[in-house]
């Protein structure tokens, strides 16, 4: 049995919900929280088979949201868990939830990391996100988390209705500004079920959305970050080692109401349903992996990352190599993987259609 | 049963003019079958025939008749009513005495019913005029007898007046298929001497044929012999279709029916051969048929090449009751193995091609349709050539010729304008117009074989609001300013997208096609250059973008799952192109290049 290394924990609560948001969430309720965090409990205690455990991170819908007493009583939960010497350890928080008080909690708790959405500072996108945005509140918000921690990540979004290049470049400067080491940036996409995609928003045009992907890498890199994965840039030292866990297709515990997990071999999805996770009825769908799928898995997680895939480390984890599974030979022909001896990567310029990529290991291999 | 009380006949009509229809009435008012069991269309057994409403295959039925106390045998052939299929229509004319022409009381005669009409009485046919729907609002009876008395000089008393519909008129048409259709000749005692106009494939039979007794008397158990292919086999079954199989010791001069022999060979059975027994043989065969030549050319290849073996046998078994299909094995380099079949006109090839897919579960490419041309080379050689890539290069040649044709148009006069510009758009020349009454002409027009085989009957239909039909005769091969023109992707020459047009049309075309193209082929992962050329000048061109939508979403919590399932969903797509190099093209690519404007 593979040893897990990792924990995810889903924090489903937030105060308010953001238009484009289709993660599992619903509004804050302080009994239904109190009574979630025991059924957590439960969860973790059922499942966990005390592993080392190297990275956790607590994501959400919004865990700042919770009150001090019931933040307590998470991070009481996470205690559960025998941590490694070295560890990561994140928490996802709302930049109206940062004060002293919730930042000490956390670094008494082992917290290491954290991670804040910010997604712009725009506030010609106010409305459309249902957030406020004040710009010079969110610098002095981070320069408070940064009295306290020096490992902080911030979100970033683009590619909204009608943003212009001159939008997004004012984005890049105050992340320029900040200075955190760690910057993920995602492109709005309108996922069903979701405000954005119920009002019928149109996506912005993929001339501009391209222009603007390839315009934010050269800025981050210029200042400092490295790219290590499709839209995540680190300084030096500071990538997301509990992201990487996903990216390198290794097992990993997820809890929490919609949470996904992948044990002994097995992915799964919880239920999103409150009442069912209550009822400790958590698991909503398994899926064995077979070796077929994990290949493939390896190669769609593994392609996202800048490096790219280890050949070396693929043959071992499956006796095979890379070109006896997959037909890669057309995609190298038209320069879509470069292979330099060591590593299979997606080249810097064909990151953006990763997609059309991917989509050749999809049922491809001939296993 | 005594051949004086047998007739055999068939239906001749236009699509829609209530030919199936009626075929039913009659097999109603025959007992055949229960008004119960009447399925809409009894007659047209194959899926594809119910559903466009028109019969491809023929099929024979043994009904019985009680006229003034006498029990008549009255054999139905169906025959099929759209011109490309003429060849099938004279197979079933070849073994009929008698033939009903029917006319649509709200529409008049149409071009192809007169072509089959001629094709009737060319084989000496008795003709029964019917005219069908008289039960419509709109019916125009007094007309459309005009037209049947002055176009074709029937006799006004001749013409039945029938509603399929209701039944009106039924009864006194099958009262005269027996009293003015003379009954078949020949002798049973001669020779026998059986046309095979007809076979198809049965899994636990073998082939099974469709024979009309000319001459002698067939028995189980007689070694029959085929006069062409000398192939001899023993008859294990005879039947007749009334239209539910029925069991038969023997058929005699006269009688039409079906064979079961063992036949395991599909290429012991040529439709139009001469079937006769092997210990007392005929001393000649029967004339057969004229054999039809394919008109329309296209390659079709497999979308998975493995399955290249699969189509082979697919066409063989097609071939088998539809001799007009020929085919032979091409490859392409851009498309790899297939077959370059041959067939009488667009709507066989629709047809084939839907059963290739539907009934074998092949996907397939087709190429855009070609005729044949001739090259005439500086050496003296000619060369026919059926597919554009196949072409030789212009410094070998003196000159190509195309086959032309002569078109009946029949249309409403309102039309004429802008039919006639059609057809000069078509490189037609003008002939000559008829008025068949004051407000219909029949319009004639030479027109290159090539420029219909497209799009023209879409666009007749079109710009006479539906009202103008067609038909034509080839009439030999003409010199014509022709150059080979060829699309390259990615800087690389397509065989398969290669096209054969006229050097006044040339560039207008290669713009037409090259923007076409980029409209029909999807975006690539790269960009992709498209260009039209003739011999090494490039007179057209065009770029496909490359590909940008893609999603950079948070792959959350690690979720794979619902990662892939949009992959997934994006691989379906990806299935119903054919790759070609690095290219991805689908089915309509390669039919965009005749189109003579822009696609919207």
């Amino acid at each position: 049995m593979e040893k897990i290394e990792s924990v995810y924990i889903h924090i489903p609560f937030c105060n308010t919900i953001c238009n484009y948001c289709d993660f599992c969430k619903m509004f804050y309720n302080e009994k239904i929280v109190d009574d979630y965090l025991i059924a957590l409990e439960k969860e973790i205690k059922k499942i966990y088979n005390n592993d080392i455990i190297k990275t956790i991170y607590i994501g959400g819908g919004t865990p700042s949201c919770l009150t001090i007493k019931q933040l307590e009583k998470l991070f009481d939960i996470v205690k559960l868990f025998k941590f490694s010497n070295k560890y990561e350890y994140t928490i996802e928080v709302n930049i109206n939830d940062i004060c002293e008080e919730k930042l000490k909690l956390f670094k008494k708790n082992k917290i290491n990391r954290i991670s804040i959405g910010i997604e712009t500072i725009n506030n010609k996108f106010e409305k459309f996100l249902n957030r406020e945005i004040n710009k010079d509140f969110f610098a002095e918000k981070i320069n408070l988390v940064k009295k306290y921690y020096d490992n902080i990540n911030i979100d970033l979004m683009y590619a909204f209705p009608n943003e212009t290049i001159k939008d997004l470049e004012k984005d890049l400067e105050f992340i320029e500004k900040v200075n955190v080491p760690h910057i993920s940036i995602y492109s709005l996409i309108i996922e069903e079920h979701t405000k954005i995609y119920i009002d019928k928003i149109k996506p912005i045009n993929d001339e501009l959305e391209e222009k603007m992907y390839y315009k934010i890498i050269p800025y981050l890199k210029k200042l400092g970050y490295i790219h290590y994965e499709i839209s995540n840039f680190a300084k030096k030292g500071y990538s997301s080692k509990h992201n990487l866990t996903y990216w390198n297709n290794l097992e990993y515990y997820g809890f929490g109401l919609g949470a996904s997990g992948y044990i002994n071999n097995f992915r799964y999805t919880n239920t999103k349903s409150i009442n069912n996770y209550l009822k400790e009825k958590y698991v909503y769908d398994k899926q064995l992996i077979t070796k077929k799928i994990s290949m493939e898995n390896e190669m769609i997680l593994g392609l996202r990352k800048i490096e790219g895939i280890d050949k070396k480390i693929f043959f071992q984890k499956y006796n095979f190599n890379i070109e006896q599974v997959f037909d890669i030979i057309n995609l190298m022909k038209n320069k879509l993987l470069i292979d330099d001896g060591k590593k299979l990567y997606i080249p810097e310029d064909k990151l953006y259609i990763s997609n059309c990529i991917f989509v050749n290991f999809i049922g491809g291999s001939n296993e | 049963m005594d051949k004086n009380h047998i007739r055999n006949f068939s239906i001749i009509a236009h699509i829609d003019h209530g030919k199936s229809t009626l075929a039913d009435r009659i097999l109603e008012i025959t007992n055949a079958v229960s008004k119960r069991e009447t399925k809409a269309q009894l007659l047209d057994s194959m899926d594809i025939e119910r559903e466009r409403g028109i019969t491809i295959k023929l099929n024979t039925a043994s009904l019985k008749y009680i006229y003034k106390n006498e029990e008549y045998n009255l054999n139905l052939i169906d025959t099929p009513g759209h011109v490309d299929f003429s060849y099938e229509v004279s197979r079933s004319l070849a073994s009929c005495e008698g033939a009903i022409l029917v006319v649509d009381a709200t529409q008049g005669i149409e071009a192809q019913t007169l072509a089959n009409l001629y094709l009737a009485l060319e084989n000496n046919l008795t003709i029964i005029p019917v005219i069908n729907k008289i039960d419509l609002p709109n019916a125009d009876i007094t007309k459309v007898k005009k037209e049947l008395i002055d176009l074709i000089g029937f006799k006004d008393e001749d013409i039945v007046l029938t509603s399929a519909k209701t039944g009106v008129g039924i009864k006194e048409l099958v009262d005269k298929i027996v009293e003015i259709i003379p009954p078949p000749s020949g002798d049973k005692n001669l020779p026998l001497q059986g046309l095979i106009f007809d076979s198809i494939f049965d899994s636990y039979r073998g082939v099974i044929i469709s024979i009309r007794i000319m001459n002698g008397t067939l028995k189980i158990g007689d070694t029959i012999k085929m006069m062409q292919t000398n192939a001899t086999y023993e008859v294990v079954e005879l039947m007749i279709n009334t239209p539910k199989e029925v069991k038969k010791d023997k058929l005699e001069a006269g009688e039409v029916g079906f064979v079961a022999a063992s036949i395991k060979s599909i290429s012991d059975i040529k439709v139009g051969d001469t079937i006769t027994l092997e210990k007392n043989p005929c001393q000649k065969a029967l004339p057969g048929y004229k054999p039809m030549k394919s008109m329309v050319f296209c390659g079709l290849f497999p979308i998975e090449s493995s399955k290249f073996e699969d189509l082979r046998d697919a066409l063989s078994k097609l071939q088998l009751n539809d001799a007009s299909l020929v085919f032979e094995p091409e490859t392409s380099t851009a498309l790899g193995f297939g077959f370059r079949c041959g067939f009488l006109g667009l709507l066989h090839m629709d047809i084939i091609k839907e059963r290739v897919t539907r009934e074998f579960g092949i996907d397939l490419i087709t190429t855009a349709p070609s005729v044949i041309y001739e090259a005439y080379l500086n050496n003296g050689d000619v060369l026919t050539v059926d597919a554009p890539a196949k072409m030789p290069d212009k410094t070998l040649l003196k000159e190509i010729k195309e086959p032309y044709i002569k078109t009946n148009i029949f249309t409403p006069s309102e039309y004429i304008g802008p039919i006639m510009e059609l057809c000069q758009n078509k490189r037609g020349n003008y002939v000559s117009m008829d008025y068949i009454d004051p407000t219909r002409v029949n319009i004639h027009y030479e027109l290159p074989l090539s420029e219909i085989v497209y799009d023209f009957f879409d666009k007749l239909k079109s710009f006479s609001k539906g009202y103008a039909s067609f038909d034509y005769e080839l009439i030999g091969y003409r010199t014509s300013n022709l150059v080979k023109m060829d699309i390259l992707l990615n800087g690389e020459i397509v065989d398969a997208l290669s096209i054969i047009v006229h050097k006044d049309f040339a560039y207008q075309r290669g713009r037409t096609i090259v923007e076409n193209l980029r409209k029909n082929i999807p975006r690539q992962l790269f960009e992709v250059p498209i260009q039209a050329s003739i011999g090494n000048h490039v007179i057209a061109r065009e770029t496909i973008k490359a590909l940008r939508k893609d999603v950079l979403a948070k792959c959350y919590g690690g979720d794979i799952t619902r990662k892939r399932k949009l992959l997934e969903k994006q691989k379906e797509g990806k299935k119903r192109m054919k790759q070609v190099g690095s290219i991805e093209l689908p089915q309509e690519a390669f039919m965009s290049i005749l189109s003579m404007e822009n696609d919207k």
